[in-house]
């Protein structure tokens, strides 16, 4: 039943041009950037061709772009997610779902669902671009596929925290930003700390970027993965917790 | 939950039921039942509880105290139990983005239709509503009347038992509030219907039962044909009587 609504919510994302808008605009602005690192990497290449330890064309261009396309994610996310339940509950089309007979779980997942699947369009078009050079070099195609994890992984964790955002705001605009607030603390928890020269593991467990460098260097470790996993389901959870309360409360 | 008695249990069964929003208490010690075949109008003025009533029916609203069964079971108990009700808010619950009949096609899933059911389904309350010639179209473009019918398609294109529906007919020109009450008229031959409204003409073109209710009590509960002409007089007494009471 998550599937049905999950398609439902990719229909209707694709038949309003915010996402339109949004795809267009990120992969412009991607495409400007990998266009930007590959000129850098022509121009360095003869310099660092002697050395068999230099970097290669995975290291110099491929990743800053993965990179990118994380920060951008960011940004990208809560306004993607922001209507999911905020836009129905102001249009008076929640009740739909709510009156249904489904649990809040199924509801709140479904929505995620379409939203992780619209993420995993926008993650995979964006690595097309590296993907492009694989015709003409050798890339380190392991590496890359560790890299579209790790990154698919953090996009479903922030889908999470959209969905929980707009469970909780009345209005999409509200949720954006609250989505976006929650993703800039967890994007930038340990580099206060970091400069203060505390160096605590347990903040550092909680800041994103902690989680998602080892992916991007190759690393798929269980701890990574399990923060995501775990980062996601108490987010949907309390998503579907503000549901059921909604019931209560009115 | 088996009945021994020869008496089938009541589609609707609403017991001792109250609800409270921000601290006031808008439903109190509500009494209802409704059997199958029979349409009752749920009439009282704004405020007086009607939609808290029909969204606690619906499952979209907890009650605060009390029970609310469907065929002898609780909602709460038996979500899946929903889905043998339609339901159509005081706004019908559309998305402007979508075609009527991928709108009507997504209901029909939603509620655990599959395969060539959901084509015949959909098809089936198109014809039944009106739609065939707005079909294809958005439901944002559409005008009010068409919107409502289609809100009311949606609670209806799972067949359910009982069908609940919150003031149908408001913000519909004439011709279209007559069109409406003519369909659910029609609906009332097949399903069990409650209907909410504040206007005595949605009650007297539709219903067989009458609920009164005002200021979240139930004030009168009984057959239209019993009070014929004397419905509307009952009806003003009872709201004026507690508004000059108050003054």
């Amino acid at each position: 039943m998550s599937l049905v609504i999950a398609r439902n919510e990719w229909r209707r994302l694709f038949v309003q041009p915010l996402a339109w808008v949004l795809l267009a605009a990120v992969l412009v602005m991607l495409a400007y950037f990998f266009l930007l690192t590959l000129q850098g990497f022509l121009v360095l290449m003869p310099k660092i061709a002697g050395n068999p330890a230099a970097p290669g064309v995975t290291d110099l261009v491929a990743l800053p772009l993965l990179r990118a396309i994380a920060s951008v994610l960011l940004l990208v996310v809560p306004l993607l997610g922001m209507r999911v339940f905020a836009g129905d509950r102001q249009s008076g089309s929640l009740s739909l779902l709510l009156s249904a007979g489904l649990s809040d779980t199924r509801i709140v997942f479904g929505k995620y669902l379409g939203l992780v699947a619209f993420l995993a369009l926008l993650i995979a078009l964006a690595l097309a671009m590296p993907l492009s050079l694989n015709i003409a070099t050798a890339l380190d195609l392991g590496r890359l596929a560790a890299a579209a994890l790790g990154l698919m992984l953090f996009a479903a964790a922030l889908a999470a925290l959209a969905v929980c955002a707009s469970a909780f705001a009345q209005q999409p605009a509200v949720a954006a930003g609250l989505a976006l607030v929650l993703n800039i603390l967890l994007w930038m928890l340990d580099a206060g700390a970091r400069y203060e020269g505390v160096t605590s593991n347990f903040v550092n467990y909680l800041a994103l970027p902690t989680h998602l460098e080892p992916f991007l260097h190759g690393i798929v470790a269980v701890v990574d993965v399990l923060y995501f996993v775990l980062l996601s389901v108490v987010a949907l959870a309390l998503a579907a917790r503000r549901l059921a309360a909604s019931r209560m409360r009115g | 939950m088996s009945e021994n008695s020869t008496a089938p249990t009541p589609l609707l069964q609403l017991h001792d039921v109250s609800r409270l929003l921000a601290g006031r208490c808008v439903v109190a010690h509500l009494n209802l039942t409704l059997d199958r075949g029979s349409v009752l109008g749920l009439l009282g003025v704004n405020g007086a509880g009607k939609s808290t009533t029909l969204r606690m029916i619906t499952g979209v609203l907890a009650p605060s105290a009390g029970r609310v069964l469907i065929d002898g079971a609780e909602l709460r108990e038996q979500p899946r139990i929903a889905r043998r009700l339609g339901y159509l808010p005081e706004t019908a619950p559309l998305y402007p983005e979508l075609r009527v009949s991928e709108y009507l096609d997504f209901c029909a899933r939603l509620r655990g239709l599959r395969g060539a059911k959901v084509t015949q389904a959909v098809s089936g309350v198109i014809e039944r509503c009106g739609l065939g010639d707005v079909r294809a179209r958005l439901l944002g473009n559409l005008s009010k009347g068409f919107q409502q019918r289609a809100g009311i398609a949606q609670a209806l294109v799972h067949a359910p038992e009982l069908i609940v529906l919150d003031e149908p007919a408001s913000g519909l020109d004439p011709l279209q509030a007559v069109q409406i009450r003519a369909l659910v008229r029609e609906l009332g031959k097949e399903h069990a219907v409650i209907l909410s409204t504040h206007l005595l003409p949605d009650v007297q073109a539709c219903c067989d039962r009458v609920a009164i209710l005002h200021q979240g009590t139930l004030r009168y509960d009984g057959p239209r044909d019993a009070l014929g002409d004397d419905l509307e007089a009952m009806f003003l007494r009872i709201v004026s009587s507690d508004t000059e009471a108050a003054a």
